[in-house]
């Protein structure tokens, strides 16, 4: 036991008697603030390194980190023994920005010790983002520690935190479906062309009309490997205009229905009051084509396509609405989700603050040893001389014997203490030991 | 010995059922790596059994109810590795583990006296019905596949996606699945049933008895025939080939139920 605690202490980098566990955390986010308040407070990658030179210099801080994006500003900090650095924490928020505190706190939200814990595992791993599962913010995270890093503000059991945050995001996101399905129109667009034809490689699209999401959706069709692009135009020039930064082929718009037996995937977005496309088109065109799917995504409004399409078989036709309503039942997908992602986070903070209470021990288990191995020591010298000429046979017993007596004392105070680190007043403990053993 | 390969095998494939009832009831798909190397395994411990059955008794064990069930198993269990290993889809193993776990559950609990139609040793029947059976387990992959389409496919047209649409393979790999499963268990079929007749052409000269199993193997063989042609000259694909490949599993299933006549087994 002795030797794993110790080496976890190594990996720490760390002077033994740094380890006391004072967390605190205070931020805003999209929850809590308008985004008038988030840009004000919001600190620019460039600023970063002063901000954390500054947040280390502040009062009863540590150790700390900064992470600000567009949707949140959060300082994460480990403070002194005795303070509580969420109080420092907005002071420093509100000094650095020379904004009165009274002003900033009815936006932020301040955690303490595992609740600070828990909300950094929570952003980390996207349960806490706008959009839920979106991957930005673990690389956000990164940064954010990479700068502390660099500044010398993360070099403890505060690196620990978000190393172990970093796994545990990694693990919500592979064990539950929160960043599987897609939330915005374009890449449900995408995801419902694989759930039609597999592999979109060697499909066609075709492109009536034009408009920024139609073309959006195409390109993202595109890079996601479909074959090749028409486009039809009312006028020919525009489509030839797209053609050529699209690398498709214009086709004239009388060609419609021909260009139509050929495409597998048809976006529709023009500007025309009424159906271009019929239902009774729906088995021409699917006759000409043996029946192979098709998926028509029509983007205009009015709409392009008659809804009755749908009911034809081998035609799946999605209007705006419907990538709409797709995207809301990805999103739920995505909730129902994070609340099994929720449960892994409680987990692993739980996980994660017993190793950090037995860490918070260590020093004081490590003295106590050194101190009575001292003792021992000192004792023998001292004695030696009047032993006269030992065998090596008998330096060995008297080896064992003061060893012995040693580990039985040491045995009771060391099982008493990592105990005592599962229970919240874990210091009174220490204190109480390092007195008795009269530990610096 | 044989028994006991078989028992082994079971023991496997109840890995894969455990996994098939996990991923209907708990929409976990925890088990799919494990349960996909069990019945991997499973698969050669099977093989295993039937070739010691056949070496204890030099002949292919496969014309007695018991051993046609465990022979029918193991080919099912045979059309799952090959399918998933062109298409990947998790989503079969759940029709494939338990219809394989309870045909061999079958074949290993049923008790040891086999009754045997001396008719059944002769000769090459046994062509007929290993050929019949390695069919039969190429269609249910067919059906499958349709159940897989038409569930995906409403869930496309009604444009609400639920749970299954996240976990069902696409439409036209499925379509694709079913067409070729389609093509390899047809010919299999249509030469199954050639042989027998040209068996009992031999044994009865033109006047075999028609009984039900006859009968409605025909009716089958129509229904996957009408299937085959009208995906070939009026391109049917989709929901009513998926359809039709149901129907023809149905007959298929009604057609290996029935045992009188010419076909039970006394």
């Amino acid at each position: 036991m002795r030797s794993k605690v110790a080496s976890d202490l190594r990996t720490s980098d760390l002077g033994p008697v740094d380890l006391e566990m004072n967390f605190g955390l205070v931020g805003l986010s999209h929850k809590s603030a308008p985004v008038e308040i988030r840009e004000r407070l919001a600190i620019p990658e460039a600023a970063l390194p002063q901000a954390l030179e500054a947040l280390r210099r502040h009062d009863g801080i540590r150790e700390g980190l900064i992470l600000s994006t567009c949707n949140r500003v959060e300082v994460f900090a480990r403070g002194r023994p005795g303070g509580n650095p969420a109080d420092s924490l907005v002071s420093f928020l509100a000094g650095y920005h020379r904004l009165p505190a009274g002003e900033l706190k009815p936006h932020l939200y301040q955690y303490a010790q595992r609740d600070a814990i828990r909300h950094v595992f929570r952003v980390t791993a996207s349960l806490d983002s706008m959009v839920v599962g979106e991957p930005q913010i673990l690389g956000q995270v990164k940064n954010a520690y990479a700068a502390a890093r660099a500044a010398g503000t993360a070099c403890g059991l505060l690196e620990e935190v978000l190393m172990r945050a970093f796994s545990v995001a990694k693990k919500v996101r592979s064990e539950t479906g929160i960043a599987q399905s897609a939330v915005s129109i374009s890449y449900a667009a995408v995801e419902l062309a694989r759930k039609i034809f597999g592999s979109l490689e060697g499909k066609h699209m075709l492109l009536v009309g034009a408009g920024k999401m139609s073309e959006l959706a195409a390109r993202h069709l595109l890079r996601s490997g479909a074959a090749s692009l028409m486009i039809v135009n009312r006028s020919l020039e525009r489509a030839e205009e797209l053609a050529e930064a699209f690398g498709g082929q214009a086709v004239p718009f009388e060609r419609l229905f021909d260009s139509l037996a050929h495409a597998d995937i048809v976006i529709t977005s023009t500007g025309a009051p009424h159906f271009i496309l019929k239902k009774e088109d729906g088995p021409r065109i699917l006759a000409r084509r043996r029946n192979r799917p098709m998926f028509f995504i029509d983007i205009a409004v009015p709409r392009d396509v008659d809804p009755e399409l749908n009911k034809i078989d081998n035609i799946f036709l999605y209007d705006i609405d419907d990538l709409q309503q797709v995207v809301e039942a990805n999103l739920a997908e995505r909730r129902h989700e994070a609340q099994r992602g929720e449960q892994i986070i409680e987990r692993e903070v739980d996980r994660f603050l017993a190793r950090a209470r037995t860490l918070e021990v260590v020093p004081t288990i490590v003295s106590l040893q050194e101190r009575l191995e001292e003792v021992r020591r000192g004792e023998i010298e001292r004695l030696r001389a009047r032993l006269g000429d030992l065998s090596a046979e008998q330096e060995q017993a008297i080896e064992a014997l003061t060893r012995g007596i040693v580990n039985k004392i040491l045995h009771e105070p060391i099982t008493h203490l990592k105990s005592a680190a599962q229970e919240p007043d874990s210091r009174k403990a220490i204190d109480l030991i390092r007195r008795i053993f009269n530990l610096k | 010995m044989s028994q006991f390969w078989l028992r082994v095998t079971l023991i496997l494939y109840s890995i894969g059922l455990a996994h098939a009832l996990l991923t209907v009831f708990i929409r976990r798909a925890k088990l799919f790596r494990v349960a996909l190397g069990a019945i991997s395994l499973a698969a050669v411990f099977h093989l295993v059994s039937i070739v010691e059955q056949a070496a204890a008794t030099r002949r292919f064990p496969i014309t007695d109810f018991h051993h046609s069930v465990s022979f029918l198993a193991f080919s099912i269990t045979c059309a799952f590795l090959i399918a998933y290993a062109r298409y990947r889809f998790q989503a079969l193993s759940v029709f494939v583990f338990p219809l394989v776990f309870m045909l061999t559950l079958s074949a290993a609990v049923s008790s040891g006296a086999r009754l045997e139609d001396p008719l059944l040793r002769s000769g090459w029947i046994w062509l007929h019905v290993l050929l019949l059976l390695a069919g039969y387990a190429m269609l249910f992959v067919t059906f499958a596949a349709g159940i897989m389409y038409i569930l995906q496919e409403r869930e496309l047209k009604s444009k609400k996606p639920r749970a299954f649409h996240y976990r069902l393979p696409p439409l036209e790999q499925l379509d694709d699945l079913a067409h070729k499963t389609l093509a390899a268990g047809f010919p299999l079929m249509t030469l199954g049933i050639i042989s027998g007749a040209l068996w009992a052409a031999a044994e009865w000269g033109s006047r075999w008895p028609l009984d039900p199993k006859i009968a409605l193997s025909f009716v089958t063989w129509l229904i996957y025939l009408g299937l085959i042609f009208s995906r070939w000259t009026a391109g049917w694909r989709g929901r009513k080939a998926a359809y039709f490949a149901i129907a023809g599993f149905l007959a298929t299933v009604a057609t290996w139920g029935a045992n009188s006549g010419l076909h039970s087994f006394k």
